[in-house]
């Protein structure tokens, strides 16, 4: 771990819509380094997609980068023509889609789905394929891959409908691995049973991950590094650690105080009011509206990035110096009481 | 499935055979009859001797019964009353088909890859100047019907330029003399397929698995021919036999304005002359040919979409 292999440098994404201009992305920067798993989490609308498929080149077509780069292997994407996608998608960066439901074509044998890619990119013969697909199908923990390769895919289940996609994402060894919500559409333990083999096959391929989800406890379970989202933005990233007990950005705290504890069934926290409205984008810090600890400054003027820790920085007023200190919710303050007890008991 | 087209096959003729007997006793009942016309000029004998040789001094009910036989035990469809006076009628439509059909089928022949073609082409240039073209002279052929077209394309290409006959030609090889005909008929079922596909494409462009289809490496044109394009295309079975149906209504009006001695022309003179028997004969058989057609394609379809074909559900 160390190198980076993808960089993202101030990324601008702009939607022209019917009513306007829709700014999704505005001003993303992160870095991917080998071999681990970065989570982006954000609530929906926070520009989480859009960022992913900028990266593989397949916007929409009412959708411009307006600036920035995306750095890998020494080019930059934003810059590339469609063709010269060709022999990066899939066999670089893969994509691993939210939706599993949809992402397969309905009238084509799954197995047919996963040989396409290395007939059409490694020139195998329909036998090496098939020989490949097979392997690739028990590897994502199809039971009977044999027989699954030639069924179609309403007659799999939603869970297994998304570990053909995953086999679909690997199947040309991919470098970096981008799992935009992958579990969303998919009920609690298929879930829980479909992060673990993606655990188990990043290890296996040697992969660098990115793993985008709305759902905090998920990014505890796979993830070393988080970026925390909001309207378009990046607002506070670091390790794990950093953001589950240090979090710095009131966003997050709200993120973290909404996540549901099974073990005390508190309350929810839900977080008030709404995302901004993207074709609008406020002034100042997008929070604000939404942020009991706003203050004045908030809403005139976008914070910088505040270092916290070498790996840990977020963007907040608060962290100014001459920020009235202010105390993490109550709540979240037995959270993490809770949470580092039970890491060291564990 | 054998089971299912046994029981398809078994509806059509319920449906055959209602149709059948609601036109029977439909036109009967109807004012007028096959003496109307020259009724003054017959004497009162004469008429009832005419009556009684076709049976129709007896109660309609009688009369249908008779009729039910004669298909029965003699495969007897009766005798043109009017328009070709006891000539068989089974004669006169085996006869006559032959170039309706080939009228209906060369025109959906026509209609289909064009279709598929401009349906393509507009979806894959969506809001360019193309589609707009394309979709402009969609709404212009759909509204315009077949027999104004044929009108049109007779004076102009015919009678002005002479590029074609005006009329039907015997002599002449039946692929000039019925090309304005079959022209005319293939308008509106171009359109229409050219409304449907593009419509079809331009979602599975836009859907998840062409996107998934282009993440795995594929160039945008095999992705497109390999998943949007021939998802887009199975449904569009489904418009094929309104296409096909509306070419046959079609072909009522143009074969008249054009002379061709098919089918439609005759039936349309059948009306016109109250004769019964050739009337009913080619009501009958343009419903079964209608029913034929849907079975076909609920047929075919099943075996395009996997999800059909093996009993999963269509939203799957
Ligand atoms: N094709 C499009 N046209 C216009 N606006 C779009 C389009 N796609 C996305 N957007 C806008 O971009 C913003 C970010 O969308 P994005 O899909 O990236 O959200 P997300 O973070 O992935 O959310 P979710 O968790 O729901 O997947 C949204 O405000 C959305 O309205
Ligand atoms: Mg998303």
């Amino acid at each position: 771990m160390g190198e980076t292999i993808l960089k993202v440098k101030d990324l601008r994404v702009n939607f022209r819509a019917w009513a306007g201009t829709v700014q999704a992305v505005r001003g993303v920067n992160f870095e991917l380094k080998k071999g681990e798993t970065l989570a982006i989490v954000g609530e929906s609308g926070s520009g989480k997609s859009v960022t992913t498929k900028a990266i593989l080149g397949i916007l929409p077509s009412n959708a411009r980068i307006t600036s920035g780069e995306i750095l890998y292997d020494g080019k930059d994407l934003t810059k590339l023509k469609e063709k010269d996608f060709y022999s990066i998608r899939g066999k670089h960066i893969s994509l691993v889609f939210q939706d599993p439901l949809s992402a397969l074509n309905p009238i084509q044998k799954v197995g047919k789905q996963i040989c396409e890619a290395l007939r059409k990119n490694e020139h195998m013969t329909a036998a090496e394929a098939k020989k490949r697909a097979v392997a690739l199908m028990e590897d994502v923990g199809i039971p009977e891959p044999e027989t699954k390769f030639s069924q179609y895919p309403f007659q799999f289940s939603g869970g297994m409908r998304q570990r053909i996609v995953i086999a679909i994402a690997l199947a040309l060894n991919p470098k970096i691995l981008i799992c935009d919500e992958p579990t969303t559409a998919l009920d609690v333990t298929i879930q829980s049973r479909i992060l673990d083999k993606i655990k188990d096959l990043k290890e296996e391929h040697d992969l660098s991950v990115i793993f985008i989800t709305h759902d905090l406890g998920v990014v505890a379970t796979v993830a070393d590094r988080v970026c925390v989202m909001y309207a378009g933005k990046i607002v506070e990233y670091g390790t794990v650690d950093d953001i589950f007990y240090e979090p710095a950005h009131p966003y997050t705290w709200a993120l973290l105080s909404s996540m549901p504890d099974l073990d005390t069934r508190e309350k929810l926290f839900s977080i008030p009011g709404a995302p901004p409205n993207m074709m609008y984008p406020p002034k100042g810090d997008a929070f604000a509206p939404r942020n009991r600890y706003a203050m004045e400054i908030d809403f005139e003027q976008e914070p910088p990035f505040f270092k916290v820790s070498d790996t840990h920085y977020a963007a907040t007023w608060l962290l100014h110096p001459k920020a009235p200190k202010v105390e993490l919710p109550e709540v979240l303050r037995h959270r993490i009481q809770r949470m580092k007890e039970e890491r060291e008991g564990a | 499935m054998a089971k299912y087209i046994l029981k398809r096959i078994a509806g059509i003729f319920i449906v055959l055979f209602v149709v059948m007997t609601a036109a029977f006793f439909m036109m009967r009942l109807m004012p007028g009859g096959i003496l109307d016309g020259v009724e003054e000029n017959l004497s009162a004998d004469m008429r009832d001797l005419i009556y009684a040789k076709y049976d129709m001094d007896k109660p309609i009910w009688e009369q249908y019964l008779l009729f039910l036989k004669g298909i029965v035990t003699e495969w007897d469809w009766g005798v043109s009353l009017k328009l070709y006076v006891n000539v068989s009628v089974w004669d006169i439509l085996a006869e006559r088909i032959p170039i309706t059909l080939y009228l209906g089928f060369l025109s959906l022949l026509i209609s289909v890859p064009i279709g598929i073609a401009f349906g393509t082409l507009a979806a894959l240039k969506k809001n360019g100047i193309v589609d707009h073209a394309v979709s402009f002279l969609v709404v212009l052929f759909i509204s315009i019907p077949s027999f104004v077209m044929a009108t049109g394309l007779q004076y102009f290409v015919a009678y002005k330029w002479g590029w074609f006959p005006l009329i039907y030609d015997d002599s002449l090889p039946r692929i000039t003399t019925t090309f304005l005909p079959v022209l005319a008929l293939s308008f509106t079922p171009i359109a229409t397929i050219t409304r449907y596909l593009r419509a079809e494409l331009s979602e599975s462009l836009n859907s998840d698995y062409m996107l998934l289809a282009r993440t795995k490496g594929l160039t945008r044109v095999q992705a497109t021919l390999r998943h949007a394009l021939r998802n887009s295309l199975v449904p569009v079975v489904n418009v094929i036999v309104p296409a096909f149906i509306s070419i046959m209504g079609g072909s009522l009006v143009v074969e008249s304005i054009f002379g061709i001695p098919g089918l439609g022309g005759i039936t349309v003179r059948s009306i016109n002359v109250a004769d019964y028997s050739v009337t009913l004969a080619s009501l009958i058989y343009y419903t079964l040919i209608s029913l034929a057609a849907i079975l076909l394609v609920d047929i075919s379809y099943g075996l395009i979409d996997p999800r059909i074909r093996m009993g999963g559900r269509k939203d799957a």
